[in-house]
């Protein structure tokens, strides 16, 4: 029998997540950035803000942002880094690539380079990056301690690992919100502003299956990180792990 | 969170050149405040410094100390002659110790223009608060140190930090 590994709360088998998980960002990459500030009240440029401003990247450096979707991360990385800097901006999905490349034009920044990659296996050099990122990917990702042991095998000794994701939050007040308001009104909202109810369904349930803090924090450390912390944010509904290469 | 702020002000003293990493680079020092508990480490790598709780990881240096030692060390206390009074302990080299302590007591600069980018957020909540107790206060400089001093050994008590979450 097949493998199985979950997508949202069903059980598929191994080799069908990747294109069932394609499906979900082919259907949503248009109304992407839109849904993303309806669904999270603008949270996410905070949560996204917090994430560059941790990162101590600095002119000059090379990052790389992995499933990077609509490039709201590239964008600041390209600001910092400067014009003797690198800011590569992945996806796995050209939709998802091609809305990005649109926001980038859109918004005047240039000199970021595109390329379209699964996080589990990087095509790029050993010790390349001063950062990588990954922000909202990672629980979409169906070999996750592979994609981690990627991005240490990329970055270079020094670098930082930055993934920002939904996690768990220990507040009972906050956690039966969220969980009446992810389950009930987020797949509604994606039902009338995206015209597709089972993305945001999928989505809810991900952030559900998606390891908790110190689980991560392990996954990074196992993966060869010397180091790794964690911040909550919001009450931990999203924590940023950063590791860094020694 | 807690160390956001140090990190920041480290690094931004080394981008502007006013320090230099030299030495420093690719090493972990290990920072512990006996009194509170208080454990981190300042990974010197990649020509920054990452400072973080995470102090399970090997280091190249320990150092222990009071917080009042702390204190002191942070208002220009000479390390050498705190550690010849037995106040300090430091595993290896005291040379890299010196290093980081004299970046530590350089951390004579304006937060406000630091912090200025990030505005809009939680972030410039707490660099407006801080920015009042310059005004308020005889000597920012001064108050500067007292902030990133509670910062490092109460965070909870600290003004940047009054504020949880994002
Ligand atoms: C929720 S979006 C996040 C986009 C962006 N980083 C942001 O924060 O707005 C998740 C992205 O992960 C991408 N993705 C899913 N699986 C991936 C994989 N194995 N490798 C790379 N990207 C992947 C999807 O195509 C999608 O663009």
């Amino acid at each position: 029998m097949d493998k199985t590994t979950h997508f949202g709360f069903q059980d598929v088998a191994t080799n069908d997540k990747q294109g069932l998980v394609r499906g979900v960002f082919d259907s949503v990459a248009s109304k992407y950035d839109l849904m993303n500030d309806v669904l999270s009240f603008g949270a996410h440029r905070l949560w996204k803000r917090y994430t560059i401003a941790s990162s101590n990247v600095k002119t000059g450096d090379k990052v790389l942002d992995i499933a990077g979707g609509t490039g709201d991360l590239a964008i600041e990385f390209r600001k910092k880094v400067g014009t003797s800097g690198q800011v590569v901006l992945s996806d796995i999905n050209a939709a998802m690539l091609g809305e990005g490349r649109k926001n980038l034009i859109n918004k005047g920044v240039f000199g970021v380079e595109f390329i379209q990659l699964n996080a589990q296996k990087i095509p790029f050099a050993d010790n390349t990056f001063d950062c990588v990122s990954i922000a909202f990917g990672l629980r979409n990702v169906t070999d996750k301690n592979q994609a981690i042991s990627e991005m240490h095998r990329v970055l270079k000794p020094g670098g930082c690992l930055l993934i920002l994701e939904f996690s768990k939050t220990d507040s009972e007040l906050l956690k039966k919100f969220y969980d009446f308001y992810s389950f009930n009104v987020m797949p509604k909202l994606g039902g009338i502003i995206a015209d597709d109810e089972e993305s945001y369904q999928y989505l809810a349930e991900s952030i559900r299956k998606h390891p908790d803090q110190e689980t991560l924090k392990t996954m990074v450390l196992d993966a060869g990180f010397g180091f790794c912390e964690y911040h909550n944010l919001s009450g931990g509904i999203v924590a940023l792990h950063k590791g860094i290469k020694i | 969170m807690q160390h956001f702020v140090l990190e920041q002000a480290l690094n931004y003293l080394l981008d502007q050149g006013a320090a230099d990493l030299g030495a420093l680079n690719g090493k972990t020092l290990h920072f512990a405040l006996e009194d509170l508990a208080l454990e981190v480490n300042f990974i010197c790598t990649n020509s920054r410094i990452f400072v973080t709780a995470d102090t399970t990881g090997a280091s190249d240096v320990d150092i222990k100390l009071k917080s009042s030692v702390f204190l002191a060390l942070l208002q220009g206390e000479e390390l050498t002659e705190l550690l010849r009074q037995d106040k300090i302990i430091i595993h290896g080299d005291v040379k890299i110790a010196q290093l980081l302590v004299d970046l530590l007591q350089q951390i004579d600069i304006d937060f406000e223009e630091i912090l200025s980018k990030y505005t809009g957020d939680i972030i410039a909540y707490q660099v407006g608060k801080l920015a009042k107790t310059f005004k308020k206060s005889q000597n920012p400089l001064e108050t500067l140190k007292d902030e990133l001093t509670t910062l490092l050994v109460a965070p909870s008590k600290s003004n940047l930090f009054k504020h949880k979450g994002v």
